[in-house]
């Protein structure tokens, strides 16, 4: 458990600076900088939320230009390849009606020259197209096909040439040869050219699948992201709103290694807090006023009694000054002055218990507090008529507080206590280890009427008050609570019954090494 | 004509408060008797009543009012004198609407009691 030592609040200087910097403007903004709470929250490197969003998205506009341009490619890519394949289809054509003419020569002799003249056509449309179908079929095979076009031309206009059937005889087998080969070729650059076109359509159709299933990691990843960052930050700072209320005022320190908008906020949060932390001190010293006055009416009712055996013993010993014995003299001097220090003593508890004092954390002896309280109250519990008993478990260790403060939560534990109480009562204050490690127990209990349950959730709320009015504020117990939680510890309405209330305040034990040494 | 004694009683759980008013009201002649114990007190009234009763009314067991009443109810004539620890309207008003003689405010001095007994002696003997 981490305890916050505070320093103290010094009313005046708070005050000083709360009063408004009409003039200077920057100095103030220069003073919030030089908030201490804040030093942490600013000395970490800065990630903005706004930075990130605005980096999301121009990735995400980034991503879609180079899908879209990539799209756009593989379309373009597309219409060039069917483009192709009518040249393709026609090359085909062209070597198909060669080969057809020149089997119709043979056959029928008819005119050579219409086959020659396809060749010359379909080595056209090679020459025209020779980088793209080399770039197909590769320079080899596209050297291939140029040379068995040439010789099918040198072939064909053989045959045109010889006049007689044997020379024509020799020619055919080559002839027929290369003519083949020539048709495979451009069935192959056909077929490649197809599975292509096949296979780019494959892609464009699959592109806006590709597009989704990366988007959607996208999104994942960055919605993921912005969540982490600003919804668990907002629970964050829900929760320190619950802090707060429950009046623990410690400033909110650094969770993440960077800062960002909320940052802002989290310093704006730790100025209220502080803002909140001096009304709280305020509100506490007009608490304590409260407290001490209603002590002072035991008191007075108290110092009566010392006082009024002094004036009675100081009138008689003036009256018969001449009548009475020395030791008779002696002994009503005696009197007076144990009833002087009678007196002091009565006084002295409440006003150690009045002073102003800063707020100050250190280890205490949780007897001496309780002690102190009781002590404090006993002409209350007297004039009251009602009986408290105070139960020490042995060997308690030292609890980290402050004095008064314990103090005032203690009184008014017991003063609420009493109020409740009927002349007889009981109120039964024990002390002991809690069942939570590191804390001590103080339950202040009650033989009173209890609380009504259905306003027992509202207790702690301040300004709540069951008393008629001009006689309780309803500060109390939110006043207790909110020391307790400054202090590290707890508040709890154990239980409130017909048989009487229970109040338990956890306090940590102070856990300086010395004190784990002596333990 | 010698003027008959009264019988005084000072119930106050401050011992010192008997200690000095027992000689400070013999002084007039009368007879006093103090007690620290309301209960011891209320005892010692029943064996012989007293004329005058001057009793605290903030004590451990038994309080003024309650000896007041109850004196009240024994004794009707007796004059109760209530010292109260300070001065409230509201304790004053209660003490006399259940018929005490007076009150009286710590702090005293024996004189401001004297006056007090003084008046109350005078109605005993009117």
């Amino acid at each position: 458990m981490k305890i916050i030592a505070y320093s103290g609040m010094n009313p005046k200087k708070e005050r000083r600076s709360m009063k408004p910097n009409f003039f200077n403007k920057d100095k103030k903004t220069i003073n919030d900088q030089e908030d201490p709470d804040n030093i942490p929250l600013r000395n970490r490197p800065q990630k903005s939320i706004r930075a990130k969003i605005t980096i999301s998205f121009s990735l995400f506009f980034i991503f879609c230009c180079a899908i879209t341009s990539w799209s756009y490619w593989i379309l373009t890519q597309l219409e060039h390849k069917i483009d192709f394949l009518e040249i393709t289809d026609n090359y085909m054509v062209e070597i198909q009606q060669a080969r057809r003419f020149e089997k119709n020569y043979l056959l029928y002799s008819t005119d050579l020259n219409d086959a020659l003249e396809h060749i010359k056509k379909a080595n056209t449309i090679l020459k025209e197209h020779n980088r793209t179908i080399e770039a197909i079929l590769g320079k080899e095979h596209f050297n291939k096909m140029i040379i068995y076009m040439a010789k099918y031309h040198d072939q064909l206009a053989l045959l045109g040439d010889v006049e007689n059937d044997q020379d024509r005889e020799k020619l055919v087998p080559m002839l027929r040869e290369y003519g083949s080969q020539m048709v495979s070729f451009a069935e192959e650059i056909v077929k490649k050219e197809r599975s292509s076109v096949a296979r780019m359509l494959l892609l464009a159709k699959r592109v806006p699948l590709y597009f989704i299933f990366v988007l959607l990691i996208l999104v994942v990843f960055v919605v993921n992201s912005l969540v982490r960052q600003v919804i668990l930050t907002l629970k964050r700072f829900m929760d320190y709103t619950k802090r707060i209320g429950e009046g623990d005022f410690s400033p909110i320190v650094p969770v993440r290694k960077y800062r960002d908008e909320f940052t802002k906020l989290a310093e704006a949060f730790n100025r209220m807090t502080k803002e909140l932390n001096h009304r709280h001190e305020i509100l506490l010293e007009s608490h304590k006023l409260r407290a001490i006055g209603t002590l002072v009416a035991g008191v007075a009712h108290e110092l009566n009694n010392p006082l009024n055996n002094t004036l009675l013993t100081a009138s008689m010993l003036k009256e018969d000054f001449k009548e009475i014995s020395e030791d008779e003299k002696l002994e009503m001097i005696d009197d007076l002055i144990n009833e002087t220090e009678r007196s002091q003593r009565i006084v002295k508890d409440l006003l150690d218990f009045a002073r102003e004092s800063e707020t100050l954390i250190k280890p205490l002896n949780i007897d001496e507090i309780v002690n102190d309280s009781v002590r404090l109250v006993a002409n209350q519990v007297r004039l009251a008529k009602i009986k408290l008993d105070v139960e020490f478990e042995e060997n308690l260790p030292r609890i980290h507080g402050d004095e008064q403060m314990l103090k005032q939560v203690f009184v008014n534990l017991i003063l609420n206590a009493v109020d409740a109480l009927s002349p007889g009562g009981n109120v039964r204050i024990s002390v002991q280890r809690d069942k939570l490690p590191g804390y001590l127990l103080v339950t202040v209990q009650d033989d009173g009427p209890g609380i009504p349950e259905h306003i027992q959730s509202r207790i702690f709320e301040p300004f709540f008050t069951t008393k008629g009015q001009g006689k309780g504020t309803g500060l109390g117990l939110s006043v207790c609570r909110g020391i307790i939680r400054k202090l590290g510890g707890y508040i709890h309405l154990k239980g409130s019954s017909a048989a009487g209330t229970t109040f338990t305040v956890s306090l940590p034990i102070t856990d300086s090494p010395s004190e784990m040494m002596s333990r | 004509m010698e003027e008959k004694k009264l019988k005084i009683m000072v119930i106050d759980d401050e011992n010192i408060v008997g200690k000095r008013l027992k000689p400070a009201l013999e002084k007039t002649g009368d007879i006093v008797e103090t007690f620290e114990d309301g209960e011891k007190a209320l005892a010692r009234f029943n064996e012989s009543p007293f004329d005058i009763v001057v009793t605290d009314i903030r004590m451990e067991k038994i309080d003024g009012i309650e000896i007041l009443e109850q004196i009240n109810a024994k004794s009707p004539h007796t004059k109760v004198i209530i010292i109260t620890g300070y001065a409230t309207v509201e304790v004053a008003r209660e003490a006399l609407s259940k018929g005490a003689f007076d009150f009286i405010a710590k702090p005293f001095k024996p004189g401001d009691l004297r006056e007090i007994i003084k008046r109350a002696s005078k109605e005993l003997r009117a």
